[in-house]
């Protein structure tokens, strides 16, 4: 007998206008709520990616900078280790130039002649500049090739 | 009461959805506008800056690892003009360091050329001096009241490569230079110009930092390693240089190679340049031939020639070492009566004899037994009339004649014999007699070693240009030219080391004529004869205190043979052939 009444409140309770503007008030915030989520999301990524890129900048710049200084010190050392220079020191230091009857051969055996000069100490230079994809690469361009890989591996 | 309220709010709310049309409508009027280009253009501007990467050129090292040619930095030096405060103290500051005129430079920055946002003032300027002006513009900011600009704001300085050759005059006819444009010209940097300077690359890099990735990879030009030792080379140098005030010579060129792969060791020429200073050119040089005349100047060797005469004809079994002739002293051929270098008559000789002796009668004689065809044969198959191929920049062949062209004459197969009437360079002269001393195998002049790119080494293979006689007639010409030397007490003998070799003396045309006068002699000599490890040519122009090549070029082979076998480390025969038995 007395469901008629439950009913009638629960339908004035559900009808509301009070809780009818709380509902278009919740779902409104939560639209700007997940409107800033996703502009703060956007200034993170962005800052970082803009901060990263400066710091590529500032370290190829670097990397230009040493490659610079090392050609000119090696420049530099050729040059004081040139043969009219390194001649000028031996003189001034006493030294003179031999003459063929001074030499005299020794047979040293297992001796083996050193091949001329090879330039194999030298490392392999990698590339300018050489970019993670992670600075590069836009979340949907992440999450695509995630699902590749993940429909590769299945 | 409600209602009202409501209504308020609409009001409010459409006259706030009308100032957001009206601003969207404002927005997109802007975008539409005649000056939106004009905006859009200036954003362009400074969206994006065009820049050009230029590769480091590629470094070129000796075969020690001696550096020969390198980068050094230089700087550009502008002024942005968006930002100039002063400039007359830019003009005051840059006219003082690099020594330049003042109103000029005050002139070029107050009216500078349309539609240009920055000036280049000075490039290529020394470091030490642009540091200069870098402390100079940094002391001057410091002093400045605080959030001012001081006076040299707006001077750029911008650093870039520049070539620098550490040896300076070292081997600069084989090396050649780079101008500052960047090209290449003559020998290695020349014929590797492409190589060397890599490839620049042109971007517009955009100054938003998210678009970094835009940066571009900029490949360095390759590295190459020569076959040259610096030291051989420089002893080389003084060599020829001692040469000419000894012999009064007017030039020349002394050449070492190895004949056992054609791998040039050492290549000095009488004029050279410092080739940081190549803008000297012009006045160091009266033709381009003069630069390397190993390469590119051909000449009649004379002499020399008679020993790929011989091999022709002992290849041809037209004669072998012992075959007699009777020298009368002059012989005649297509109307024209050759005589030997004495005039004199040398009675019956064999062909060691006849090289001992160097006598053009005995060459006239054989080359006549042979027959023009098969002379000519194998002088193409020498290379005559033919580039080397050697790599550098500048190399001209010279000219053989031969029958049925319209200025061959009966009498050059005669005169062509002995070296007259035909000319060659040095370097042809080489590789043609590297083929006896080689076993018959007749290698092709390189000076090129190895190339490094990316950090991988490609070493250059010995390459080789055909059997143009056989081993067996390489092997008797080697022992006959060795005899031929020991015979006759030659002035090229090196104490301690058997070689082979022959002088030559050629007269000089002039005017149409020969200048009994005037000669250019020549020695062309290997060692050790048992097993070759150097070859060297040395040809003196015009020497004034002998006319003879036994004379003047003979001992210069000697004296540099005895430097080559020092600075390669070639023990004499009794120790290296101690080495052998052991």
């Amino acid at each position: 007998m007395n469901i008629p009444n439950v009913n009638h409140y629960i339908h004035a309770y559900k009808v509301a206008p009070w809780r009818i503007q709380r509902q278009w008030v919740g779902s409104a915030l939560l639209v700007v709520v997940t409107l800033a989520m996703v502009a703060t999301l956007y200034l993170i990524v962005t800052s970082q990616a803009a901060i990263a890129g400066r710091e590529i900048q500032d370290l190829t710049y670097s990397i230009n900078l040493s490659q610079q200084v090392s050609s000119n010190l090696q420049t530099r050392l050729a040059s004081l280790t040139s043969a009219s220079a390194m001649e000028r020191r031996a003189l001034e230091l006493g030294f003179r130039p031999m003459e063929s009857d001074e030499v005299e051969y020794l047979v040293v055996p297992g001796y083996a002649k050193p091949d001329p000069f090879i330039l194999n100490s030298q490392q392999l230079q990698l590339s300018a500049l050489t970019i993670p994809p992670e600075y590069n690469q836009s979340l949907l361009d992440w999450m695509d090739e995630n699902l590749l890989s993940t429909r590769g591996m299945q | 009461m409600r209602q009202q309220y409501a209504r308020r709010t609409q009001v409010l709310a459409c006259a706030m959805g009308l100032l957001a049309l009206a601003i969207v409508v404002q927005m997109t009027r802007i975008q539409n506008s005649a000056e939106a280009v004009i905006f859009s253009q200036q954003a362009q501007n400074y969206a994006y800056e065009l820049k050009t990467y230029y590769p480091d050129r590629g470094e070129i090292y000796d075969r020690n690892g001696r550096l020969l040619a390198g980068n050094k930095t230089v700087y550009e030096i502008g002024v942005d003009l968006n930002t100039v405060r002063d400039p007359h103290a830019i003009a005051f500051a840059v006219s003082a360091e690099l020594n330049m005129d003042y109103n000029q430079v005050l002139d070029v920055i107050n009216n500078p050329p349309d539609g240009i946002s920055y000036l280049v003032i000075a490039d290529f300027i020394e470091a030490q001096q642009a540091f200069n002006l870098q402390e100079l513009k940094k002391a001057l900011q410091e002093q400045a009241p605080e959030g001012t600009l001081a006076g040299l704001t707006g001077l750029q300085f911008k650093p870039h490569p520049q070539r620098s050759y550490p040896e300076d005059a070292l081997a600069s006819n084989i090396i050649g230079f780079v101008t500052r444009e960047g090209r290449g010209y003559f020998g290695i940097e020349g014929k590797y110009d492409t190589l060397l300077s890599g490839n620049a690359v042109q971007v517009l890099v955009p100054t938003d930092p998210n678009k970094a990735f835009e940066i571009p990879r900029v490949q360095n030009g390759t590295t190459l390693i020569l076959t040259i030792n610096r030291d051989l080379q420089a002893a080389a140098e003084e060599v020829l240089y001692d040469a000419l005030l000894t012999y009064g010579a007017q030039g020349g060129t002394i050449v070492v190679m190895d004949p056992r792969n054609g791998e040039l060791l050492a290549m000095a020429a009488s004029r050279r340049m410092d080739l940081n200073q190549f803008w000297n050119y012009n006045v160091i040089y009266d033709q381009s031939s003069e630069f390397n005349p190993a390469i590119s100047k051909p000449y009649e060797p004379g002499s020399v020639m008679k020993i790929l005469t011989m091999a022709a004809a002992l290849d041809s079994s037209t004669v072998n070492p012992n075959t007699t002739y009777l020298d009368t002293g002059s012989v005649l051929i297509g109307g024209v009566t050759i005589q030997n270098w004495d005039q004199q008559p040398w009675g019956v000789q064999n062909m060691v004899g006849c090289l001992q002796h160097s006598l053009n009668v005995c060459m006239v004689t054989i080359t006549s037994q042979m027959g023009a065809e098969i002379f000519y044969d194998y002088m193409d198959a020498f290379g005559f009339g033919h580039l080397t191929g050697v790599d550098m920049e500048g190399e001209v062949s010279g000219r053989l004649k031969v029958p049925g062209d319209a200025d061959w004459y009966p009498v050059d197969l005669g005169t062509n014999s002995f070296g007259q009437g035909v000319t060659a360079t040095p370097m042809q002269m080489m590789m043609a007699v590297s083929s006896i001393a080689n076993n018959g195998r007749m290698v092709m002049p390189h000076a090129l070693y190895a190339m490094v790119r990316d950090g991988r080494q490609y070493n250059v293979p010995a390459q080789f240009a055909g059997s143009p006689v056989s081993e067996a007639t390489a092997d008797t010409l080697s022992e006959m030219l060795a005899i031929s030397l020991e015979a006759e007490a030659s002035l090229a003998l090196v104490p301690g080391y058997r070689v082979a070799g022959k002088t030559g003396t050629a007269q000089i045309p002039v005017n149409g004529f020969y200048d009994s006068t005037q000669t250019n002699t020549s020695f062309i000599g290997w060692g050790p004869v048992d097993d070759p490890q150097f070859m060297i040519y040395v040809w003196l122009e015009r020497p004034s205190e002998s006319i003879w090549g036994s004379e003047t070029a003979a001992p210069v082979f000697a004296e540099m043979a005895e430097k080559t076998v020092l600075l390669l480390d070639i023990p004499p025969d009794f120790i290296r052939h101690q080495l052998v038995a052991k």
